[in-house]
């Protein structure tokens, strides 16, 4: 565990620092995060009740959420010398190209898209997504089935060339397009649920490579089991602040976690 | 400000443009209930116009008898369209895209399939010419009075009803829930046809102060309808009070810039402008997806 | 060439088929694919086709045809489009109910200038004094010319439309109007992509209005009217929004039905022509829209088969 931790603090990473978020709706107050900086280490875990505006502040982080107040700056290698770039005043879609990536807790797909479209759309470059150019499909392909493969193989898609039709295929899928953006951050808002545990597996061992190789990842998890086992930090949230933060084992045996957590029983 | 083109504005232009204020509570009404753009809408209008001209020259009625029949039957053919069109289209889970070409389909059949029950030409009211009154020194004719009146009468009292009476309370839980709203005992289908009714009602009404201001002509509603769109948009669905506000506005600018530029489209024109670039600014609001 | 079968009647249909179907395959890019619903078809077509007209009359040119034509109907193209950036930029963030008010506020300002403005239009009463740009003999060969021109366009926009759907822009495009805040999220700049669609197809619809122009030689502003954008809406909504076929075979089985079946095979009584048969037109086109969107909502050809196209591009 020590040596992992000496090889890991040589990699740079990227930061999220977020600054006096506020968002309410209808008056609610939802999330309510004075100072919290995520991604020191390499894969977080986000926990909470139902309820508790976690995946509302991954929507904040990735500004397709509007904060009321405060500020989410990106820190692009961690370090202090950095000029942040801040994410809550950003277009949504130049999210991706600072490599700040999110799944989807809920389930979002192009219904008119076959797999392979989806996994090609996350992979080509906007110079091919030009209206003249016409004739650059097998161009694309050739450039980027590979990798696609590699994921399409890894996860088991029945029928690449098809619609992804159970809800855990279109879950994986999404995850896949994200993974194909090769994000520097990346949330994943439930990634696993609805999926079969030989498929968690696979996907749990996914989310460690990246991490190994530099990529800050937070996870928001209902399955605790994958939560305990990956993560290097986990946040405890609830009514919207982040409550407590620890590494996995203090969290587990903290009495108001258990509490208002794990006593009442997994939502 | 020359207080004669103010007073000018201000009463012409209430007097001209109080159909387009009743044209467009009509629609708010239907458009908060739908949360679409009804497209056929301004069919109710120009049927309305039709039936009024039909009842008045087919009975030989004066004007001030067929108005209020003239826009019960308009309201009778807005619950058909619903009965018909409307219903069977949210029952086949219509997307909302489709759901407004549908609703121009239904406006081009209306439009054009009413010509082989009342008959190509342009038609007439047959009425006498009215008596001109003075208001504030200004000259208007007794029909656009009896619309302006008709018009604040109709407004207070669909203002009181839908935001104060609790059958209005049930009218906005439906809007904005529908499945709260039966299980807090409300009956969707009635109180939907009520609407349905009512914005047929004051859209036919609407057409019939058109039809007995001009001519009668099956682009009749049409004509009004980007208008009555805009009103509605920008005064925003959300209240009615915002719509007669917009309504009433919209009127007398027309009526001021048409006095000062001696050409009626122009004001169209710059309305048309200025509308939408108010709903571009307030548009911000699509940025906020929200699902993502 | 023996052309005696090809009368004036059907050279005019055929015509109207081609441009209409034009229309309808640059309509199935915007609303088909992108879902951006653009009842303002009429404003850009019209305003290619005015901006043609008015350049080629109004000004004093020195330059003969056909430069005189290719520069006026060149400035018809480019007016449209900008037009089209102009409105395009408006609508891109706008809601479906915005984009209605604002493609259609654009079709009737461009109807009111139209008719405003008519030392320089003609306005209402209309405008002549257009020519062919080559005189190639009669005025039935002059109009077989263009008719054949204007097929060779409208071919050529099939063939674009059909290469979209078998390259990444066209999958771009599908995927804006499917869900358009989850390509944002994959880093795809869709207001611009939306933006950029918009005006390249507003000039498509201008040049089209152009070749309008040129066959008619006469420009009049009962042609601004809403009935061209429900032609072209009815054609992509009957044969199919989701097929590249679509348009064609939907603008074959409604204005070909009427405007060449009807108006010309069918042995009627002379009198319905003049205005029974027109009303029974549009008539008919409303109910279609209806009835096609109740029961069949993706057209006579059905849905898009990404499936199978792409086994067809990239299987083994």
């Amino acid at each position: 565990m020590v040596t992992e931790r000496s090889e890991v603090a040589t990699v740079t990473r990227p930061r999220i620092h977020i600054h006096g978020a506020r968002k309410s709706f209808s008056e609610r107050v939802v999330v309510d995060i004075d100072d919290l900086i995520l991604g020191e280490h390499p894969i977080e875990g986000l926990i909470g009740p139902n309820g508790a505006g976690k995946t509302t502040l991954m929507r904040m982080i990735m500004h397709s959420t509007s904060l009321d107040e405060g500020k989410i700056s990106l820190l692009p290698t961690g370090s202090k010398d950095d000029v942040p770039v801040v994410l809550s005043s950003m277009h949504p879609h130049k999210m991706a190209k600072h490599g700040v990536v999110k799944s989807n807790q809920v389930i979002m797909d192009f219904e008119k898209l076959t797999i392979w479209d989806s996994l090609l759309l996350s992979l080509t470059e906007a110079r091919y997504e030009q209206p003249q150019r016409i004739f650059s499909e097998s161009e694309v392909f050739a450039e980027h089935a590979d990798e696609a493969r590699k994921y399409l193989d890894l996860f088991e898609f029945a029928d690449p060339f098809g619609h992804a039709e159970s809800a855990g295929e279109k879950k994986l899928l999404d995850i896949v397009r994200c993974l194909l953006l090769k994000p520097r951050f990346l949330l994943l808002d439930e990634p696993t649920a609805g999926l079969p545990d030989e498929l968690t597996e696979r996907v749990m061992q996914v989310i460690r490579d990246l991490a190994a190789t530099g990529t800050a990842v937070v996870i928001v998890e209902h399955d605790l089991n994958v939560i305990w086992n990956l993560s290097d930090k986990v946040h405890f949230m609830a009514e919207g602040s982040v409550i407590l933060g620890g590494d996995p084992q203090e969290i587990r045996e903290h009495s108001t976690v258990i509490a208002k957590y794990l006593g009442e029983g997994h939502v | 400000m020359d207080l004669e083109f103010l007073k000018e504005s201000i009463v012409i232009g209430l007097a001209e443009h109080a159909p387009l204020v009743l044209a467009a509570i009509g629609f708010a009404l239907l458009y908060r209930l739908t949360g679409l753009i009804n497209v056929a809408y301004s069919e109710t209008v120009t049927l309305g116009a039709y039936f009024g001209m039909w009842l008045n020259t087919t009975f030989s009625l004066n004007f001030y008898t067929v108005l209020v029949p003239a826009g019960l039957l308009a309201g009778l053919v807005s619950v058909g369209t619903y009965f018909a069109i409307f219903r069977p289209a949210k029952r086949r889970n219509v997307g909302a895209l489709e759901l407004i070409i549908m609703s121009f389909g239904l406006s081009i059949f209306l439009r054009h399939g009413l010509q082989f029950v009342f008959g190509y030409p342009v038609r007439f009211y047959d009425v006498p010419p009215p008596t001109s009154i003075k208001v504030l020194g200004v000259g208007v004719s007794s029909f656009r009075l009896l619309a302006v009146a008709s018009v604040a009468a109709l407004a207070l009292a669909l203002y009181w009803f839908i935001q104060r009476s609790s059958f209005g309370l049930q009218i906005r839980a439906l809007a904005s829930d529908e499945d709260l709203a039966r299980a807090s005992g409300i009956r969707p289908l009635v109180v939907t046809v009520l609407i349905w009714f009512i914005a047929g009602v004051a859209g036919g009404m609407a057409g019939a102060f058109y039809g007995v201001g001009s001519n009668v002509a099956p682009l009749l509603g049409w004509r009004q309808f980007l208008l009555i769109l805009l009103v509605v948009l920008v005064g925003g669905a959300k209240n009615l009070g915002g719509v007669i506000i917009a309504g009433v506005g919209t009127g007398i600018a027309l009526t001021a810039m048409t006095l000062q530029l001696g050409q009626v489209l122009y004001g169209d024109l710059i309305l048309i402008t200025a509308f939408i670039i108010i709903l571009k600014v307030r548009g911000r609001r699509m940025a906020e997806t929200g699902k993502v | 060439m023996n052309l005696d079968w090809l009368d004036a009647f059907l050279i005019s249909g055929l015509f109207d088929i081609a441009m209409v179907t034009g229309l309808a395959l640059l309509l199935h890019l915007q609303l088909g694919l992108a879902r951006i619903a653009n009842f303002g078809v009429v404003g850009f077509w019209g305003l290619g086709m005015y901006t043609y007209g008015v350049l080629y009359i109004q000004v004093d040119w020195t330059i003969a045809d056909p430069w005189r034509f290719l520069i006026c109907a060149a400035a018809g193209t480019i007016v449209a489009g900008l037009a089209g950036l102009l409105v395009g930029w408006l609508i891109a963030d706008l809601d479906d109910d915005g984009v209605l008010v604002g493609t259609l506020g654009f079709a009737t300002a461009v109807f009111i200038l139209a008719t405003t403005e008519q030392d320089l239009t003609g306005g209402a009463i209309g405008m002549g004094g257009l020519r062919f740009p080559f005189d190639v003999g009669s005025t039935k060969a002059n109009e077989s010319l263009w008719l054949l021109i204007l097929v060779l366009l409208v071919a050529a926009i099939l063939f674009y439309v059909a290469r979209v759907h078998r390259s990444p822009y066209g999958r771009l495009l599908v995927a804006l109007g499917d869900n358009e805040p989850l390509a944002r999220s994959l880093g795809k700049a869709t207001f611009r992509v939306k933006l950029g669609q918009f005006a390249l197809g507003s000039a498509g619809m201008g040049l089209l209005g152009v070749m309008f122009g040129v066959m008619e030689r006469f420009l009049e502003t009962s042609n601004l009217g809403i009935n061209l954008t429900l032609a072209a809406i009815v054609g992509l909504v009957v044969g199919g929004t989701a097929r590249v076929w679509g348009p064609l075979v939907g603008v074959l089985f409604t204005v070909g039905l009427f405007d060449i079946v009807i108006q010309s095979y069918l042995p009627l009584p002379r009198s319905w022509y003049n205005q029974a048969i027109p009303v029974l037109r549009e008539m008919a086109f409303g109910a279609a829209l209806i009835i096609v969107l109740l029961y069949r909502p993706f057209g006579i050809l059905g849905d898009m088969r990404r499936d199978k196209l792409m086994r067809r591009i990239h299987g083994d």
